[in-house]
């Protein structure tokens, strides 16, 4: 049985004539990562920022899971923004500690609590050091730290992975995914949608304020009911890319790049279409989620 | 409590800080030592003379306020400016609210400030001393009583207008108009002698229940006439107390106007506000949806 941690109904927000947000309602899971994507400017941050209290929405609620009608508590929320910036002055020990302090953890854990996950990251040698003589990836990581330091309920990530080298992303990938393990909820935003893949359980994906797109990955890539084909081939495939349903992404010389409607199956590429060549390689999957947020917010566009 | 603990922080960070060591420390040790080098060579004899009055010491700590106010309302108003530039704001209203941020900021580094015209009044004292004798006999009960907390209020006062400023600026360019709001508690300074000769003329009475001008007014009147239930020259006991409860009201609602104004601006960093502007973000903070903003 799930249990939300967050549950947010119907709010909306509005900036002079804008309307950041929109009667936006969605909900995050105990051990669940939802991603929460949508394009620069779509609403996102503002909705953070109220579910984090940093301001209250116009209308709707915004309530935390384990007490029932309870408001967020700030003490049980971390928040790792996506405009970094840390105190440049202060120590890295000193700092994180204030942190964990001010989100209720008495000096003593929030100091145990510090030396382990600065451990975790390797950056136990800089605990004394002042955080402006730390590089720009080590600043992200101590900021990461004071996100998920004093063990919060519900996490939220704005653009976790940026500015990280591969060997960072990973320890971070392999962090978040410790943290679901241990129940804590998490709402990832990125607009690095492999990496969105690779993570979340769901999505909510918002534009132009309002929600378009709502539920399980997987469900969604398989309601769009489209296939990606990679095919490395000999011979002729001229008829394979004119068949009704069939779209080239990309061709090269032996290789293409299709995209098949709901109507041609990958069975019915199999049996039917690649008879007239010889295959040397064959790759078919659901479309990325990349393709899915480009054309429902491309459509959701168009349509107005 | 977050509050004490924002107020530690802000407070330890500052003590460390080279500034603070060098103004504080070495500077007043600086000039202790060297006069007390020259005197020593020079050999000047101490001259006798008599306690001074009140209204010199009155004057001497209205100064000592308004130099140690502006420095630490200064150190605020950076303060206030470099918790916007470096985007630390976002991760800290996450935790505390903006008044708590904004309050323990300015009791903070205001007790930072205290510390610091405490040492300069300690050296001027004992330089001073070396030439005249200094005596702080003439100092009744009352004024031990209501220098301090003037001297506190205006400070903290003064503080939270310099907090508001840096919290509606974008940059430390820009003060613009909203940088001439920081002189109001300044402008008694310029009728000294009229409230010194006449401190209880009605507009010298008028200006003591004013929040911005009532520290620097009553600093100089209590020195200037002493307190007591009548007589022409005599300030009465309420007009101290409705001043010091206006002063303590007007510090409180001048801390929150900051607050408020800190919540608006820290989420606008490209944009200083107008007056009319601060005056609205001061009034209504977040919960008015008439604000502009970023995503």
């Amino acid at each position: 049985m799930a249990t939300s941690v967050l549950t947010v109904d119907s709010i909306r927000k509005q900036f002079e004539s804008v309307r950041a947000v929109d009667d936006v309602s969605f909900s995050v899971e105990r051990g669940e990562i939802l991603g929460f994507l949508g394009p620069n400017g779509a609403g996102k941050t503002t909705t953070i920022r109220m579910i984090l209290g940093i301001f209250d929405p116009d209308g709707g609620t915004i309530r935390s899971g384990h007490g029932g009608a309870k408001r967020v508590e700030k003490e049980r929320t971390g928040y790792l923004p996506e405009e970094r910036g840390l105190y440049g002055d202060a120590r890295v020990g000193d700092l994180l500690a204030y942190f964990a302090e001010l989100k209720g953890l008495p000096r003593t854990e929030a100091q145990r609590r510090v030396t382990a996950w600065l451990d975790r990251f390797d950056l136990v040698d800089w605990q004394r050091s002042k955080v402006e003589k730390l590089s720009k990836g080590m600043q992200q990581k101590v900021q990461f730290i004071a996100s998920v330091l004093h063990g919060p309920d519900l996490v939220v990530l704005d653009e976790p992975f940026s500015g990280l080298d591969p060997v960072n992303q990973d320890l971070l990938k392999e962090i978040i995914g410790d943290l679901r393990r241990e129940g804590t909820a998490i709402l990832l935003s990125s607009h690095q949608m492999n990496r969105v893949e690779e993570l979340c359980d769901r999505i909510f994906l918002i534009h132009q304020g309002r929600r378009v797109l709502y539920g399980e990955l997987d469900e969604i890539k398989e309601s769009h009911g489209e296939h990606v084909v990679h095919l490395r081939y000999r011979g002729d495939a001229t008829q394979l890319a004119e068949t009704d349903g069939v779209t080239v992404r990309s061709a090269e010389q032996g290789a293409l790049s299709l995209i098949l409607s709901p109507q041609v199956t990958p069975d019915r590429l199999v049996r039917e279409l690649l008879s007239d060549v010889e295959v040397l390689a064959l790759h078919v999957d659901r479309p990325p989620l990349h393709d899915i947020f480009v054309r429902t917010i491309g459509g959701s566009d168009e349509a107005q | 409590m977050k509050l004490s603990r924002v107020v530690r922080w802000e407070f330890s960070q500052n003590v460390r800080s080279k500034q603070f060591l060098i103004m504080t420390i070495m500077l007043p040790a600086i000039i202790g030592i060297a006069v007390f080098a020259v005197t020593q060579a020079m050999g000047t004899e101490v001259s006798r003379s008599d306690a001074p009055p009140p209204v010199i010491i009155g004057l001497f700590l209205a100064m000592i306020l308004f130099l140690g106010a502006f420095m630490s309302g200064v150190m605020t108003m950076y303060g206030i400016l470099k918790e916007k530039q470096n985007r630390c704001a976002e991760l800290m209203l996450s935790t505390v609210s903006a008044w708590e941020l904004m309050s323990g900021k300015m009791i903070g580094l205001g007790l930072t400030g205290l510390i610091q015209v405490t040492v300069w009044g300690l050296t001027a004292y004992l330089v001073v001393g070396m030439f005249i004798p200094v005596s702080l006999a003439s100092l009744t009960p009352v004024h031990w009583i209501t220098y301090p907390i003037y001297f506190v209020l205006g400070f903290l006062f003064i503080a939270s207008i310099f907090g508001t400023v840096g919290a509606a600026i974008k940059d430390i360019h820009s003060g613009g108009a909203i940088g001439i709001v920081g002189i109001i508690p300044y402008v008694p300074m310029m009728f000294t002698a009229f409230i010194v000769t006449q401190p209880n003329h009605l507009w010298v009475r008028i200006a003591s229940f004013i929040p911005p001008f009532a520290p620097g007014v009553m600093l100089l009147r209590l020195g200037a006439a002493p307190m007591a239930e009548s007589g022409p020259t005599s300030i009465p006991t309420w007009e101290v107390a409705l001043s010091l409860l206006s002063l303590g009201v007007g510090t409180f609602l001048m801390m929150r106007f900051a607050a408020k104004v800190f919540e608006v601006g820290m989420l606008m960093t490209g944009k200083t506000a107008s007056l009319k502007e601060l005056w609205r973000w001061g009034i209504r903070g977040n919960r008015n949806r008439k604000i502009g903003g970023a995503e």
